[in-house]
């Protein structure tokens, strides 16, 4: 995590100088994507979004420390290229012993209003902080990080003031929750369910989060092919995201009140794995035919999703899941996939997406998709046989039958759940995606004790 | 660009054989078109009768006095099988007392929920219900003239036959039913709103039979031969060969073209129907489609499972070709162009390969990456041919371009893809009316730059992931800042299961909705908004 001082005494490591575009220097012509070591100290051009601006400045500098001479920006466009910079200086080096020198982790920002400044700035860290957490959890090895590993991390919620409840082997067998339970028999490390609770100041229903936590995804009995298997540990992402976004919201305070709903479970090949052509009984009473054991998250997400409606009385719901490779055909790794039951939720959330820079695109659950999911034997299949299947469409179709009445988002994030190669954006690795989603939705559309 | 030879003939074993001699004049009323007569609202004293029945208690009209001429049958066997018209429903009663073989009740829901779309869809289970009967009429109750025609409508779309190459069929395995009379209370009225209807579902068989026909006897030069039939319908058709093409520098076109046999067309279609006199010249709309007759992938060959759907890689194509049919079948105040261009993609020693680079019709020059992403290249070069000849008011590409696209959507909505926000809220908006669904998909500069190339302006594929979305970002590049919308219907074209209005098969998808989003958008009162 990035440590950082406004205004301090004396500050360390190189000048970092925000340069509007249009406005060149001898040696700099301040074009858009522009940086430049000139005079002592680094230039980088400003334009319209500064954190792209604070990203391209992390990317150049080499070293533990940089000072950020931010005086000429509006507190907003401060803490907008700080951010920039915190998030494209993230670094996952815990598991090495020989640490990287030349990691920046101390920023000092010079600034001449810093009262205002430290004001934006506090709740933005609180994020970031969120954002790191789920990165760091993304990125950790699922050797170390089961679901029990999971369940320790949370102790950093806890410290926050969230309150962590788990469910593990009898309360989840008298839940009767047969999905969670059903993908988690193949593996040594047991499934958890996992409910965070942030109680916020306003008297309402709260808003709750339920993440797709796959530590690692085999496929099960129908296992995936071995190339490219090392990327399952990513499989948590989106409870990955919850848990750093309730962190978020912990740390800066929000008076909503919030809840997040974690389905942990390793998806393996055991004596005692799930087959297809199995009948689940869930957690609803739903029967479920299994056709692929490698589309578990859904299994998962729905005993999640109807826990959370009966026990948590949600105002709304927000899933998060590294669900499909449909979603990564449709739309690549540039934009999530939101599916969802009620079009005005559906719209919010966009918007507070594009705002935050994680974009999502509505994505259509028609008859068609849930006319596919009807089973021989039983009340409904979890996905559809054969190639060229529009699975992610199924699998919204699928979950929506677990969410009742509730007002429900699904965010598909496969694809987006991290990066391949680093570029003057963006860091290699886990993204976060999702938690300044989350964060901001609620900051926007929640946080109005009047609303 | 690689010159080419372009004498072939077709190769004997596509121009000889019985199957061509026997062509079907697909313009005029086929045999395939069930023969539709308007009478008046009266029970009919022998043959069948469907009944289109709303939701509620009591029977009314022609309903009501089927009912007393059966003895009240109809009372009898509703309340027995709690049939109360609701949408979708559907009780036989056989031979009932009186002369009728048969009588069908078909719901159609509540009358304030009535939509055009769906008494078609009625219509068109009524044709299913009636399938085995000769003499037939179909009452319309107390609809509107207007909904009387689309009860006709549903019918005849819903029993049209691709059988011209079953030649041992048993009579009694083909359905009987040739002619439905509608009743309606002003039949008058009906047979002028059936008229231009009519026309459309010419245009529609058009499209599902150039969809049906086998790629041995559909290829290009044979599609482009049915394009000129449009002239009996006052369509002036042009059609450029390989010389053309070579010659105008369709280097994208041809490149595809290059491994098969077959010559390449590109069919170029107009309507003039706008009325005369009017201030100025409007511009006239424009639609495109893709038409690989068949499509192996070339060098980049596809797997062999499921191979023969290939023969409907021209969809997009038929359904333009359909549209302009239907457009000048109904005489459509408006001017319009519909441009195809046919080509086979096939492997040879002559075919392009990955690594090709060709310089297109517009300057751009292209990596070929994939030969099996031929779609894109074919329609580039018309597309940019169209703005530059007619500099239309907006260009709506139809393709059958990328496998992705059912993946990411399925069979139930074809991907939209739209520079023009009013162009595709009209496009979507029309869509859900009419049954030919469409979901708006991204475009935009974070998939555009999947498709930089190391050697040329582009390449040709950007990769699986977002494929459908960057293959709309490729034809995009060959947009000049016209209005555009780019429909991928790879899932819609072609049905494995019969929906109301279309038995399994070709669909036609797109005729309708063009033909819909001109007359609601772009004719008389409307084209002056």
């Amino acid at each position: 995590m990035m440590r950082v001082r406004i205004a301090p005494g004396t500050p360390h490591g190189p000048v970092v100088l925000p340069v509007p575009v249009g406005q060149p220097r001898p040696g700099f012509t301040a074009r858009n994507g522009e940086a430049a070591f000139v005079g002592g100290q680094w230039l980088v051009a400003l334009g319209a979004d500064p954190e792209a601006a604070g990203a391209l400045a992390a990317a150049r500098l080499d070293g533990k420390r940089a000072t950020l001479d931010l005086r000429a920006l509006s507190p907003a466009d401060a803490v907008a290229f700080t951010t920039g910079v915190c998030l494209r200086a993230w670094r996952y080096d815990r598991l090495r012993i020989i640490k990287d020198a030349h990691r920046l982790t101390h920023l000092d920002l010079l600034t001449d209003t810093p009262g205002p400044l430290r004001r934006a700035w506090r709740p933005q860290a609180a994020v970031l902080d969120g954002v790191a957490f789920a990165r760091d959890l993304v990125a950790e090895p699922s050797n170390t990080l089961t679901p029990n590993g999971f369940i320790d991390r949370l102790d950093a919620l806890a410290v926050a003031g969230v309150k962590v409840q788990v469910l593990k082997g009898h309360a989840l067998r008298r839940a009767g929750l047969g999905g969670l339970l059903a993908v988690g028999a193949g593996s040594v490390h047991p499934p958890r369910l996992v409910i965070l609770r942030w109680p916020g100041t306003i008297d309402a229903d709260p808003v709750v989060f339920v993440g797709k936590g796959i530590t690692f995804d085999t496929g099960g009995i129908c296992i995936k092919p071995a190339r490219g298997m090392e990327e399952m540990r990513a499989d948590m992402a989106g409870a990955a995201a919850c848990a750093g976004a309730m962190l978020a919201l912990a740390t800066r305070r929000s008076p909503a009140p919030a809840a997040a709903v974690l389905a942990l479970a390793e998806n393996t090949t055991g004596a005692a794995s799930y087959r297809p052509s199995d009948v689940l009984r869930m957690g609803s009473d739903m029967s479920v035919e299994i056709v692929d054991t490698d589309a578990e998250g859904r299994l998962v997400l729905a005993d999640a999703l109807d826990w959370a409606v009966r026990h948590l009385q949600p105002a709304a719901m927000i899933d998060l899941a590294t669900l499909t490779g449909s979603i990564v055909t449709a739309l690549g790794s540039q934009m999530a996939g939101l599916f969802d039951n009620d079009a005005g939720f559906a719209t919010q959330l966009a918007a507070c997406a594009a705002e935050i820079g994680e974009p999502v695109w509505r994505m259509p659950i028609g008859t068609s998709h849930r006319d596919d999911l009807k089973s021989d034997i039983a009340d409904i299949r979890h996905c559809v046989p054969g190639r060229g299947q529009p699975d992610a469409c199924h699998a919204a179709a699928f979950l929506r039958e677990f969410v009742g009445q509730t007002p429900w988002a699904h965010l598909d994030i496969a694809g987006m759940e991290a990066r391949e190669t680093a570029d003057d954006r963006y860091a290699a690795g886990p993204s976060g995606f999702g938690v300044r989603l989350l964060d901001r939705l609620i900051a926007q559309c929640f946080e109005d004790p009047h609303r | 660009m690689t010159k080419r030879e372009s004498t072939h003939a077709p190769p004997p074993w596509q121009t000889s054989g019985s199957l061509l001699q026997s062509r079907i004049v697909c313009i005029s009323r086929g045999p395939l078109m069930l023969a539709i007569d308007f009478a008046q609202a009266t029970v009919p004293a022998s043959g069948a009768l469907a009944l289109l029945v709303p939701d509620g208690p009591v029977l009314t009209g022609v309903a009501a006095e089927a009912d007393q001429a059966t003895g009240g049958a109809l009372t009898r066997a509703f309340a027995a099988a709690k049939f109360t018209g609701k949408k979708g429903s559907t009780c036989t009663i056989l031979a009932p007392a009186g002369g009728l073989s048969r009588v069908v009740a078909i719901g159609i829901g509540k009358p304030e929920e009535l939509t055009a779309f769906a008494i078609e869809e009625a219509g068109g289970a009524a044709a299913v219900a009636l399938a085995s009967e000769t003499d037939a009429a179909l009452a319309t109750g107390t609809l509107s003239p207007d909904l009387a025609a689309s009860a006709a409508m549903g019918a005849v779309l819903r029993a049209y036959r691709f059988d011209r190459y079953r030649t041992k069929e048993k009579a009694d395995d083909k359905p009987k039913l040739a002619a439905l009379s509608i009743l309606s209370a002003d039949p008058a009225a009906a047979v002028t709103a059936w008229e231009p209807m009519s026309a459309v579902a010419d245009g529609v068989f058009l499209a599902r039979n150039l969809v049906s026909e086998p790629p041995n006897v559909l290829f290009p030069a044979e599609m482009a031969e049915r394009c000129q039939e449009l002239e009996k319908l006052g369509v002036k058709v042009e059609v450029f060969g390989p010389k053309e093409m070579t010659k105008m520098g369709f280097g994208m076109l041809m490149g595809v073209s290059l491994g098969s046999v077959t010559e390449p067309r590109m069919v170029v279609m107009r309507w003039n129907g706008a009325p005369k006199g009017k201030k100025g010249k409007a511009k006239p709309l424009a639609f495109i489609g893709k038409g690989v007759t068949f499509d192996t992938g070339g060098i980049s060959i596809k797997g062999a499972g499921g191979m023969e759907d290939m023969k409907w890689d021209m969809a997009g194509a038929g359904a333009v070709v359909g549209a302009m049919a239907a457009l000048a079948g109904r005489k459509a105040k408006v001017d319009v162009v519909g441009l195809v261009g046919l080509v086979e993609n096939m492997p040879s020693g002559a075919a392009q390969r990955p690594g090709d680079v060709v310089t297109s019709y517009s300057g751009q020059t292209v990596e070929i990456i994939n030969t099996d992403a031929e779609g894109r290249l074919v329609l580039g070069d018309v597309l940019w041919y169209c703005q530059e000849r007619f500099e239309p008011a907006f260009m709506v590409d139809l393709a059958t371009l990328t496998g992705g696209i059912i993946v990411s959507l399925g069979h139930e909505y074809a991907g939209l893809f739209s520079n023009d926000e009013p162009l595709a809220q009209k496009l979507l908006a029309t869509g859900t009316a009419w049954g030919e669904k469409l979901w708006r998909m991204p475009l935009g500069d974070a998939y555009d730059k999947m498709i930089k190339s190391e050697i040329a302006d582009m390449k040709n594929v950007g990769g699986r992931p977002g494929g459908s979305i960057s293959a709309a970002c490729f034809i995009q590049r060959f947009v000049n800042g016209v209005p555009w919308a780019h429909l991928d219907i790879a899932g819609t074209a072609w049905s494995g299961k019969d929906s109301p209005t279309i038995p399994k098969g070709a669909t036609a998808y797109g005729v309708r909705l063009i033909d819909r989003l001109v007359a609601e958008h772009y004719e008389g009162d409307a084209a002056a908004e």
